[in-house]
């Protein structure tokens, strides 16, 4: 399979886990955006120092990949593209922090060192948690919970429009370079002198598209508001799971869960 | 009641600053009553998605009188008449946008803040008037083109829409989908516009027909006798219906 039919499969795969009947996917969109949001508010409010505290934020992806029975390798393996720019954010951090902060086993560890640690878990955190959201609920979904938090009209609608607008372009990439590599047959990629004309066709081909989705949804009265399936079913377990989950994260973000365990044991 | 009433419609794309002064459409006049199942024929260039865009209010800019169901096709108007025309694309994989059959089905009557229990009966019955409530919860993605077809037909019809117009119905369908899909819409009531150059499935799905060339009606009348016009047909880029040929023949 081509990495472009890979990336479409991807997110289709994404879409169908979304609408599986799990009780995490049955939780409602609002209860799990405000959770989400709230994790990602606190996974990034941590010290640049603070790497063991920032370990307790780990239980809430944990759990969350047990009860909505989610694949771990297959996430991490879709979550690969992403994690290496993740890596390279902090990689100039060791060169100006040259502050030793302590000695593992005679090495010096510099606050550089830690820094580019703390700031990799948060994003690799931050991103996972996204990615649950995604893989729980739908992108319609999500709209509609952003909606009922006030995000402007606006907004939603081009975060919907640019999750459509990516399966377009992938497909329309997928037919491009089809479509090239059939009368190119003895080329291994596409050679470099014709990557402007192929983007620009790419480029002007997936907006055609996405004029015409859009025009497809203003013909059936969308008006940039979401009216999902399911928005109303659960809301007692729902409450229940968003004042859990807020309580439980604001209370590993001020208690340092994995410092106390450490002394228990006596580390 | 008239459901379409069309007077000197001339459109065209662009501007005239840009140079790009053709009209697609020429003082193009039509009328299609209540019930009424009309064909607009025409080869490629001639008009016919244009023509349906503009009665939806795709392509605003043009000069003449378009009414649908009454209203004119004016900004202000546009919300109540899409609700009562439903646009079936050329390309489904264009109109069809939500994961599932259920929920692209479901997508107007929600927007038109229907209780749930309305969406779920008129979705139920879109997907029972097209034949296709086995995929109610099937994803878009693994529908087959004829599948998309019958899923984009039922989108418009959970609108409750009583005029449908379609562009190129039978497009890159099989034999069997194209059957199937004639079997659908003569099956369905309400008045119907179906802008095709599949002259075959014109004739088995309308009773009426329009022939546009360059933008202009040409021949309005029964289906039977403008397709069996093979001269007229001809000089206006068509040929005869498989079917008329084959008749010819024997």
């Amino acid at each position: 399979m081509s990495r472009i039919n890979q990336a479409i499969h991807d997110i289709h795969y994404l879409d169908e886990m979304a609408e599986r009947d799990t009780g995490l996917c049955r939780i409602h969109p609002l209860a799990k955006v405000i959770v989400t949001i709230w994790y990602v508010a606190l996974t990034v409010s941590f010290d640049k120092y603070n790497l063991t505290g920032l370990a307790g934020m780990c239980l809430y992806p944990v759990i969350l990949m047990i009860l909505g029975e989610l694949p771990v390798r297959r996430a991490l393996v879709q979550l690969r593209p992403v994690l290496l720019v993740v890596c390279l954010v902090g990689i100039a951090n060791p060169f100006f922090d040259r502050n030793v902060l302590f000695f593992i086993a005679g090495i010096p560890v510099t606050g550089g060192v830690v820094s580019m640690l703390t700031l990799v878990f948060k994003a690799l955190l931050a991103i996972t948690a996204s990615y649950l959201l995604i893989a729980t609920t739908s992108i319609g979904n999500i709209c509609a919970a952003l909606r009922m938090l006030h995000v402007p009209k606006i907004l939603v609608t081009l975060v919907m429009l640019i999750y459509r607008y990516i399966i377009l372009m992938l497909k329309e990439a997928q037919r491009v370079t089809e479509a090239y590599s059939l009368r190119a047959p003895d080329e291994k990629g596409i050679r470099y002198k014709v990557w402007g004309t192929l983007a620009g066709q790419m480029l002007l081909r997936s907006m055609d598209r996405a004029q015409a989705v859009y025009e497809s949804m203003s013909l059936r009265g969308f008006t940039g508001e979401y009216r999902l399936k399911g928005m109303d079913r659960d809301r007692g377990k729902s409450r229940w799971y968003a004042v859990f989950w807020c309580a439980a994260l604001a209370g590993l973000r001020t208690f340092p869960l994995f410092e106390a365990v450490g002394r228990m044991l006596g580390m | 009641m008239r459901k379409i009433e069309i007077n000197g419609l001339t459109f065209r794309y662009g501007s005239r600053d840009r140079g790009q002064t053709e009209p697609v459409l020429k003082d193009a006049v039509l009328s299609v009553e209540d019930g009424e199942s009309v064909g607009i024929i025409g080869a490629n260039g001639a008009g016919k998605s244009t023509l349906l865009k503009i009665l939806v209010g795709l392509l605003p800019g043009y000069s003449g009188t378009v009414q649908v169901c009454g209203m004119d096709v004016v900004t202000q108007n546009l919300s109540s008449i899409r609700r009562k025309a439903g646009y079936v694309f050329q390309d489904s994989d264009s109109q069809l946008f939500m994961n599932t059959v259920y929920e692209d089905v479901a997508f107007a009557p929600r927007n038109y803040g229907m209780s749930e229990a309305e969406v779920e009966e008129r979705t139920l019955e879109a997907l029972r008037q097209t034949g296709i409530e086995g995929l109610k919860d099937r994803h878009i993605y693994r529908l087959s083109g004829g599948q998309k077809k019958l899923a984009a037909i039922a989108s418009v019809l959970s609108m409750g829409a009583g005029l449908l117009l379609m562009d190129e119905p039978s497009a890159a369908l099989d034999p069997g989908n194209r059957r199937n899909l004639i079997h659908v819409l003569n099956r369905l009531p309400g008045t119907r516009l179906t802008a095709s150059h599949d002259l075959d499935f014109i004739y088995d799905t309308c009773e009426r027909t329009v022939l546009l060339s360059e933008g202009a009606v040409i021949r309005d009348g029964k289906t039977e006798e403008i397709l069996r016009d093979e001269e007229l047909l001809v000089a206006h880029g068509l040929e005869l219906p498989l079917s008329f040929r084959f008749m010819k023949g024997v």
